[in-house]
């Protein structure tokens, strides 16, 4: 697994970007976290906007009926300083996403890892970076 | 935090830190800082009109973003406080920033008869600020302008966030008695000494001032006052609104150095696009 630096995302936040992350609304009022879900799909689309990146995922169950899944995570500024691009969030691919549902019971998630076929993974989430997440 | 960084056993850790200006700046104050004074003391450079040139852009030392590589395990970590317990780090996101506003001391001094407006629209701002669902943060909530380009009779003041733009006169003009009301306002703008002074009325009230539920009316009259010494920017402002405010509100300024990269190029915003409104379900916010 090849290694990065750590890029200058704090420099890069300061010139101000993309919509008001903490402005937006609380993810509390809409997902639960007591709530993980494993979806093995693929994914159909990837809408890059603000003020959330979201992942759309055709999920197949065992008699081969599909489930559409939303997934959502951190704003496009967010993404594109952390260097994710569009294009590296697996448009077309077969993939097995980590994400905590919406509270109404829509098939809606915030997402926490993409794992790839390959094996390789992205984690988007929340935390103290002094310390790893659990 | 590069330690910490070092100690993950698998993937990279990449903080992506907060996108928001108005978080970006918070802490740094008007020029309070030792960066912010060196800046501060260099000369300043000036217009062949001999005015001070604003432009540039400012805030931050910003850094092309490198890609990474395709097949590359990663970790964006959005950076929230955290308590020993995982599952409480939505809560915790909400508590923390609820601590922040609380401690905010310099709140717009509305009419006691409207505090409790104020109140209501805070407590249910998931559904009320207009920001939320995309519509622009409207001048003054917008803050300083990410670049601004000079010409002698005209200021263009740039801002990354929604990819918005306001052209500001300063040819002496008066305000367009038919300009109708819009988030960003009828500007004019005016040299006093050093410092440029805009001033904006034709505001629509549907914009608010903050996130608090700060709600203004269409009569509210802002004045921003950018002032460039050496290579920091002060943005100033404040807000007259005789229906709301008992006096005027003077905003916090806000402080920027100018960008050490003079070959930096403000980004394209992607479009705003609001899906989460229908699916909340409690009342709890930022």
């Amino acid at each position: 697994m090849k290694q990065i630096s750590w890029v200058g995302a704090l420099a890069m936040a300061l010139l101000g970007a993309a919509a008001p992350a903490l402005a937006h609304h609380s993810l509390q009022s809409e997902y639960d976290i007591n709530q993980s879900i494993t979806l093995k799909g693929t994914v159909t689309k990837v809408d890059w906007v603000n003020p959330h990146v979201y992942v759309y995922l055709d999920v197949k169950d065992d008699k081969g009926s599909v489930t559409k899944w939303a997934v959502t995570t951190l704003p496009p500024g967010n993404l594109r300083r952390g260097g994710l691009t569009r294009d590296l969030l697996g448009y077309g691919e077969t993939v097995s996403i980590l994400a905590f549902r919406a509270r109404d019971g829509a098939n809606l998630a915030f997402l926490r890892t993409i794992t790839f076929a390959d094996g390789h993974k992205l984690e988007i989430w929340l935390g103290d970076a002094s310390k790893e997440n659990p | 935090m590069t330690a910490a960084i070092s100690r993950l056993p698998a993937a990279i850790a990449i903080a992506a830190l907060c996108a928001s200006p108005a978080l970006a700046q918070r802490g740094r104050g008007a020029g309070g800082d030792a960066n912010t004074a060196a800046a501060a003391a260099k000369p300043t450079p000036r217009a062949p009109d001999g005015h001070p040139d604003l432009s540039g852009v400012w805030g931050g030392a910003a850094e092309t973003v490198k890609a990474i590589d395709p097949g590359q395990s990663t970790r964006i970590l959005f950076p929230v406080r955290t308590g020993p317990d995982d599952k409480r780090i939505f809560d915790e996101m909400d508590r923390a920033a609820k601590e922040r506003q609380a401690a905010e001391p310099n709140k717009p001094p509305y009419k006691p008869e409207l505090l409790g407006k104020v109140q209501l629209l805070s407590d249910k701002r998931q559904f009320n600020d207009p920001s939320f669902y995309c519509k622009p943060l409207g001048v003054p909530r917008i803050g300083p302008p990410n670049q601004i380009v000079q010409a002698p009779t005209l200021v263009v003041l740039l801002y990354q966030g929604r990819n918005t733009f306001r052209t500001v006169p300063t040819d002496d003009r008066a305000h367009n008695p038919d300009a109708d009301w819009t988030w960003n306002g009828d500007s004019v703008g005016r040299w006093d000494g050093d410092t440029l002074v805009i001033d904006t009325t034709k505001l629509v009230d549907e914009s608010w001032l903050g996130a608090d539920g700060w709600f203004h009316s269409n009569k509210a009259h802002v004045v921003e006052r950018l002032t460039r010494k050496g290579d920091a920017l002060t943005w100033a402002a404040t807000v007259e609104d005789p229906v709301v405010f008992t006096k005027t509100w003077e905003m916090t300024p806000r402080t920027l150095r100018l960008n050490p990269n003079p070959k930096v190029l403000l980004e394209e915003d992607p479009p705003c696009l609001e899906q989460d409104g229908p699916h909340i379900v409690t009342d709890d916010h930022h």
